[in-house]
């Protein structure tokens, strides 16, 4: 009467059911997880219905006799590794904690299965693919997942330590030889598929000891120094000019897309162009404690170089000096990034400013309502 | 078990049918009052009629097909792989109504993404769990200093208001079904939405982007005004602060404003004992960096991120219910002692958590940098809340 499907689905149901009442009971925020567990409570039930309306789910032969006999199974063996792991974990890290976790639950799943795929019937092979069908659609993606995961791990690491140009030309011929590998895949249809293993095993081989290689040997000076010494956010608002300056950054299409406004020098006046205003502004609005990018460009002969007034950090010092950041001197035709945050409001008295080191009057009002 | 499957199949369909009856439905995206949402609901009707007839058809043969072959102990069927015809029938189809379908939407997308015929534009500022507005300097609108409000976003009527949304914390999404579709407001970016509205009106929106505890209390609403009505609205807004009446609870209840509340809360204008201006500090108190600035609060209808109404039910629905010609001069009117919701704000200040899930127990803040998300319980007293009430209702 009731199908393998059904007492499946309705083990799935059940013990969501359990863990829900475990979640209540030890959390006490249950805002994700009790909408999570309650759709899992929903689709075990709904599936569980289906199962015995359909009577989906029985396998074939479900009533012949049972083989007693089980093949060998390294499941054990790797649920003894996961709590092994899981108890490490206990007292070194969490991440090994959750390593545990993920290898116990996967180990103890695939015994599950095995154990009743082994069981389904009096048929070896039948057992074989009643297993196959339920795991390798799961299997498969995790597998695949997990792989391709270390592969471009280890091909991030060999890009990180070699120099920006054998990075490039790397990256063309290992980009050209998956293309031939996929070209000779695809005209030999029928090549032996220990060759194919083999070709693929190779490439990934190469790319995880070159990624080794690399980790062991370390990035590359300029990303070392620049971890190091933070130069690429350095900046000086005196007149001497920075000598990292990393022009790449300011290409990046996360910066262009989130431009407030641009502040322009040309013909000897600054002016601000803003999104939604046709005219040129003499003051920007920059909302208070957010994160709002501008951009400077330099459209008069000469480097010039934008300077934020941000006023006193503490309103109450009359003594301290003002806080100023700053763009770097900036070329003729050039632009340069400056990200404000500015956390109080400007007042009618203490207004924000933008201004042309060197030539203080050519301001820009920066209001923080 | 078919009587049962029949059961639920009605019972099913029944839920459907009563759960599209809705008479009250402010958010409801069939109705554009707006030329940017009759863009998208003309898009909609169609593709929604045509998406409707094919789910059915499939939802019917899948019915069909499970039920008329479901397992009675027959013997597999045989198995057969591959009929070209079909298939290239099954996926051309298909292609070519979807084709047809984007030809239509990229069109609509392009549109709805102009900004060059802006005429106004207003910073949107999405935060956990309110929407603040500040309108920069527009001197065409009599805007000549910066005004900022939150919770309603006021806008003038027959004009292309482009929104510049951006978020101080996590993710948001800004959505008036009547006036527009959706826009996320994402921490770093500045991303633009077009609101164009009909008539004058008050029209109800909803964050839409999963976003903490208290997503589904952050609110907004668009309030249209004609031209004048704005032209008025905007006069107040730069009115200069009023400073209580000596000697009066106002009065007192500045002082306990100044005491308890400058802390995050900016009201303009508002000066501190000794002369200088009482700049609120948020950032040294809440996570995202900011709270709602306070000045001319009773200008709005609502507070607390648009969860509760300032007015009381029967003025909110005298406003609400206008009609569009008069709905201005409703509004403009503002919150007077006699309208004000005073159970809802003197239970907000007694203790805002209670009222709004926010992260505002000292006890949890170690996820924040020990900083607020939300207004914290401030343990005010009877005496302190009717002087907060009576000043914040001079704040007009």
């Amino acid at each position: 009467m009731f199908s393998t499907g059904f007492k499946y689905f309705f083990g799935v149901t059940v013990l969501s059911v359990v863990a829900l009442v475990m979640s209540v009971a030890l959390f006490k925020n249950l805002a994700l997880i009790g909408v999570a567990i309650t759709f899992l409570i929903a689709a075990g039930a709904l599936l569980t219905g289906l199962a015995i309306i359909t009577s989906d789910g029985t396998t074939r032969d479900a009533n012949v006799q049972t083989s007693d006999m089980t093949t060998q199974s390294l499941w054990p063996l790797v649920t003894g590794i996961g709590t092994v792991f899981l108890a490490l974990g206990l007292v070194t890290s969490s991440i090994v904690f959750f390593g545990g976790v993920v290898v116990l639950l996967a180990a103890l799943s695939e015994w599950m299965i095995q154990a009743w795929s082994e069981r389904a019937s009096s048929d070896a092979s039948h057992n074989a693919e009643a297993r196959k069908r339920l795991l390798n659609p799961i299997e498969f993606p995790v597998l695949a997942a997990l792989g391709l995961g270390v592969v471009i791990f280890a091909f991030s690491r060999i890009m990180l330590t070699v120099d920006k140009s054998t990075g490039a030309v790397l990256f063309i011929v290992v980009g050209t030889l998956v293309l031939v590998a996929g070209t000779l895949f695809a005209i030999k249809p029928n090549m032996k598929r220990s060759v194919g293993a083999a070709i693929c095993a190779l490439g990934a081989i190469g790319i995880i000891a070159g990624g080794v290689a690399s980790a062991v040997s370390g990035e590359r000076e300029e990303l070392a120094l620049a971890a190091e010494e933070g130069h690429f956010t350095h900046k000086e608002c005196g007149p001497e000019e920075s000598e990292y300056f990393d022009k790449l950054k300011e290409e990046t299409l996360s910066l262009r897309s989130a431009v407030s406004a641009t502040i322009i020098y040309q013909d000897g006046e600054l002016i601000a162009k803003i999104q939604g205003l046709n005219k040129p502004q003499k003051s920007i609005t920059v909302p208070r404690s957010n994160a709002t990018n501008i951009i400077f460009r330099n459209a008069t002969e000469g480097e010039f170089r934008l300077v934020v007034d941000l006023g006193k950090p503490k309103t109450e010092d009359k003594d301290s000096d003002h806080d100023v950041d700053c763009t770097q001197l900036i070329e003729t035709g050039g632009e340069q990034s400056l990200t404000l945050k500015i956390p109080k409001s400007s007042s009618a008295d203490n207004h924000y400013k933008l201004f042309i080191a060197g030539a203080e009057d050519k301001q820009i009002i920066v209001v923080v309502p | 078990m078919h009587k049962t499957l029949k059961s639920a199949v009605v019972v099913f369909v029944g839920s459907l049918v009563a759960a599209s009856c809705a008479t009250n439905a402010p958010q409801d995206t069939w109705q554009p009052k707006g030329p940017n949402a009759k863009l998208i609901d003309d898009l909609q009707q169609p593709v929604f009629a045509v998406a409707g007839i094919i789910g059915l058809i499939v939802a019917a043969a899948v019915t069909y097909t499970v039920i008329k072959y479901r397992d009675r102990g027959q013997p597999i069927p045989e198995q057969t792989h591959g009929k070209p015809a079909l298939e290239i029938t099954l996926t051309v189809i298909p292609a070519l109504i979807l084709a047809v379908v984007a030809v239509f939407t990229f069109g609509a997308i392009f549109k709805l993404a102009k900004t060059d015929d802006t005429e106004m534009i207003i910073n949107v500022t999405g935060q956990q769990w309110w929407w603040e507005y500040d309108y920069p300097v527009q001197n065409e609108f009599g805007i000549t200093s910066p005004i900022i409000s939150s919770g309603q976003l006021v806008m003038p009527v027959g004009t292309k208001v482009l929104l510049r949304e951006t978020s101080r914390d996590v993710i948001h999404s800004y959505w008036i079904p009547a006036l527009n579709g959706k826009r996320d407001a994402v921490p770093g970016r500045v991303q633009t939405l077009r609101l164009e509205a009909d008539e004058p009106g008050i029209y109800a929106g909803q964050c839409t982007e999963f976003c903490g505890l208290s997503h589904a209390n952050m609110r907004m609403e668009a309030v249209a005004l004609s031209k004048e009505d704005f032209a008025k609205w905007v006069a107040n807004q730069q009115a200069p602060y009023v400073v209580p009446a000596k000697d009066s609870l106002a009065q007192q209840g500045e002082t306990v404003f100044l005491n308890q509340c400058v802390r995050c809360h900016q009201v303009n204008g508002l000066m501190r004992a000794d002369g200088t201006p009482a700049i609120a500090a948020p950032d040294e108190n809440v996570w995202s960096g900011a709270a709602p600035n306070l000045s001319h609060l009773m200008s709005r209808n609502t507070f607390a991120g648009a969860a509760f109404d300032l007015l009381s039910k029967k003025c909110r629905d005298e406003v609400w219910g206008a009609p569009s010609n008069v709905v201005g001069a409703k509004y403009l009117a503002g919150v007077t002692e006699d309208c004000l919701n005073q159970k809802d704000l003197r239970a907000w200040l007694r203790n805002a958590p209670e009222m709004k899930p926010m992260y505002a127990n000292p006890a949890d803040l170690e996820i924040s940098n020990g900083k607020y998300r939300g207004m914290p319980y401030l343990a005010l007293s009877e005496d302190d809340i009717n002087k907060l009430v009576a000043y914040l209702l001079t704040l007009k």
